[in-house]
């Protein structure tokens, strides 16, 4: 072990000393590697960077990996109202109901119809929320059908009102589906509902309001009376359509118990281990009707999803990224083979005085992994400061959030291909300097 | 008592391109702990030869080689380097100093080597001793483009004393020095042999070879005592 360890320090003493006397050599070895080492970076960080991006947008519109989603249907007379009870109160279980909501000027055609975003044509959140064409339903005496939107939008003036969908919470969001503050504060689910619905927008909503002037009043699907909102902040949810969040018992103080099943059934996310609140709801539904079959809870597992998306991207970009980093070690390897046969008297005098065969071809490798490692740091120095200017360039004009760190996935990729090329690059250079022959010094 | 080294009818046959040639046709050595040896011989006779099967650069085709009364002809690679690590010290014609390494680091060169770890106070404290037994102690820190010949030389004699080896082989250790430097190098090896080395000397100079102990001329593959009243010098320096 003593041995072992002394060779290795050896390696290393002797692999520095020969990097600091050939700067120049070092310097044109990391050059050529660079580039190849760079694109592993590279490649890494954009894929974590990819994976992220994408995981974030799916832990906001649907669930943190390991949360269980549950679907209520409302189909059974009373199943919703059991459900939000349930629900209610609870940290590990949530409860999401949803309605379209306008705010504005009343009796008017909204600026944005159908809820779409500002800056796009109108009709977008049809799709977006799955209902399709002519799924947005009117109900009065005469009965429930489609909303006419053409006929409606003839009958009614234009005015400054903006159509948004209201997503009621039974309790906190935010552990399975982690909205990022932009200003205000989130819904307070400890304090006694208010009459006048505290509502969180998203940033598409809140845009809309900062453009249009509109009046508070707050005229929901379904519900004959218009109430008054106050908005208390703005998140970022990830969702393109105006979207805003409020309380389920300050929004049932406005819907009436009849008009509660036609919401369109209840988002219900469980946490991982939630099994104690999802054998209450469960038994509770089967007892009002809904067949179990129905009931089922299946966990996000979005990251392995993604990963497995992204790994043939992945791999191709890291194999064009592995023919760059060939080139540098060919680099390498002519630099150490022009090097050794530079150096024949040195390693002969070297074994003369001692020097085992193994210790030579281990101060060749030391140089070249050392080389490798230096040029791997240079690499990760360079892609962590581009990843910080770009995405201070960039910052707020792309989907994708650049404030990332840098990640270490690309870091460790970086040493790993460093070393690979350091080995790669020094393993010729190695094996002819441990075979030079030892009489070269009594011939010379 | 058991010599130091012994060699026994050592043979070696050189075969290069052209046709194979004996260089060592039966060579007998035997050499004491604290004997000094100088070998004569015409160029190309095989003093080189001789001294790198002694070495243990390279091994002979025949015959025994024994140190301490153990027979190393044939061992293993391995073995031989940590032989040479721990046994013999080397000086060349030429110096073979490292020019990007201080004299100091130079010398240190046969510590780490790979045979064993030392802590870099005690190499340094090694080193330094070296130094000072050749008398260049305060030209540590130089590199050798800085030091004359004669320093480098003596450079190139601490590095092969700092293991405090028990053989000492010198290949012309003067050829590429003057008269005065030359003695003043041969009489730093001689001195290493009172604290009980055994020294090998090839050299062309009579004047060098009649300092040590015994001396011998290689011609015909063999070794023959030389009397000094039987050689003229200009003969050896042929």
């Amino acid at each position: 072990m003593i041995r072992l360890s002394g060779r290795l320090r050896s390696a290393l003493i002797i692999g520095g000393q020969g990097i600091r006397a050939r700067k120049t050599r070092t310097l044109l070895s990391i050059v050529s590697l660079f580039l190849g080492v760079l694109a592993v970076v590279v490649v890494q960080a954009g894929a974590e960077a990819a994976n992220q991006a994408a995981l974030a947008d799916i832990e906001l519109q649907v669930g943190k990996d390991g949360t269980r989603m549950m679907y209520v249907s409302p189909e059974k007379a009373g199943a919703m109202a059991a459900a939000l009870e349930t629900l209610k109160g609870r940290s590990d279980a949530v409860g999401v109901i949803g309605t379209s909501a306008t705010i504005g000027e009343p009796g008017v055609n909204p600026v944005n119809p159908g809820g779409a975003p500002f800056d796009r044509q109108a009709g977008g959140p049809d799709y977006y929320y799955g209902g399709g064409p002519g799924a947005e339903m009117i109900c009065d005496e005469r009965g429930c059908r489609p909303v006419d939107k053409a006929q409606q939008a003839e009958q009614t003036p234009n005015g400054q009102a903006i159509e948004l969908r209201l997503s009621a919470l039974t309790g906190d969001v935010l552990p399975f589906r982690p909205y990022r503050m932009k200003s205000g504060r989130w819904l307070d689910f400890t304090k006694v509902p208010s009459l006048s619905p505290g509502i969180v927008v998203n940033l598409e909503a809140a845009k809309g309001f900062a453009r249009y002037q509109v009046p508070a009043e707050m005229r929901i699907y379904g519900v004959s009376t218009n109430a008054t909102p106050r908005i208390i902040g703005v998140v970022d949810d990830g969702v393109p359509m105006p979207t805003a969040y409020t309380r389920v018992d300050e929004l049932l103080n406005w819907v009436p118990a009849s008009s509660l099943d036609m919401m369109g059934g209840v988002e219900t996310l469980l946490a991982p281990d939630a099994y104690a609140v999802e054998q209450t709801l469960r038994a509770r539904l089967v007892g009002l009707g809904v067949p179990a079959e129905q009931l089922r809870a299946d966990p996000v597992n979005a990251r392995k999803a993604i990963e497995e998306q992204l790994r043939l991207v992945r791999l191709v970009f890291l194999g064009i990224a592995g023919l760059v980093l060939l080139i540098g070690v060919a680099g390498i390897l002519n630099v150490g083979l022009a090097t050794v046969g530079e150096r024949v008297e040195e390693f002969a005098l070297r074994r003369a005085v001692g020097t085992p065969r193994t210790l030579l071809a281990g101060i060749v490798l030391a140089e070249t992994l050392l080389t490798g490692l230096f040029t791997a740091a240079a690499a990760i120095g360079v892609a962590s400061l581009a990843l910080k200017v770009v995405g201070s360039i960039l910052s707020g004009r792309t989907p994708i959030p650049l404030d990332m760190e840098f990640p270490w996935q690309a870091g460790v990729a970086g040493i790993v291909a460093g070393l690979v090329a350091g080995l790669l690059g020094g393993l010729i250079p190695a094996i002819r300097a441990a075979r030079i022959p030892i009489a070269t010094v009594m011939r010379a | 008592m058991t010599p130091l080294i012994e060699l026994d009818g050592v043979t070696k046959t050189l075969k290069g391109q052209q046709e194979p040639r004996t260089i060592l046709s039966g060579v007998d050595l035997t050499v004491q702990a604290g004997q000094s040896v100088a070998v004569l011989g015409r160029s190309g006779s095989g003093k080189s030869t001789l001294l790198s099967i002694v070495g243990l650069f390279d091994r002979p085709d025949g015959g025994a080689y024994r140190i301490d009364g153990q027979d190393i002809s044939r061992i293993p690679e391995r073995k031989a380097a940590a032989l040479r690590s721990a046994e013999f010290g080397f000086v060349f014609q030429r110096f073979f100093l490292l020019k990007h390494l201080s004299a100091a680091q130079n010398v240190a060169m046969a510590l780490v080597n790979g045979q064993g770890w030392l802590p870099r106070r005690q190499r340094r404290a090694k080193v330094m001793a070296a130094l000072e037994q050749v008398g260049i102690a305060h030209l540590a820190k130089h590199r050798p483009a800085k030091l004359s010949g004669g320093e480098q030389q003596r450079v190139a004699v601490a590095r092969a004393l700092v293991r405090q080896p028990r053989i000492l082989l010198a290949d012309e250790p003067t050829g590429a020095l003057d008269t005065e430097t030359g003695n003043l190098v041969i009489d730093v090896l001689h001195e290493a042999t009172r604290q009980g080395r055994a020294l090998i000397l090839v050299t062309h100079d009579w004047d060098h070879a009649r300092k040590m102990g015994r001396v011998l001329r290689l011609e015909d593959g063999t070794l023959h005592d030389v009397d000094e009243y039987e050689h003229a010098p200009a003969e050896v320096a042929a």
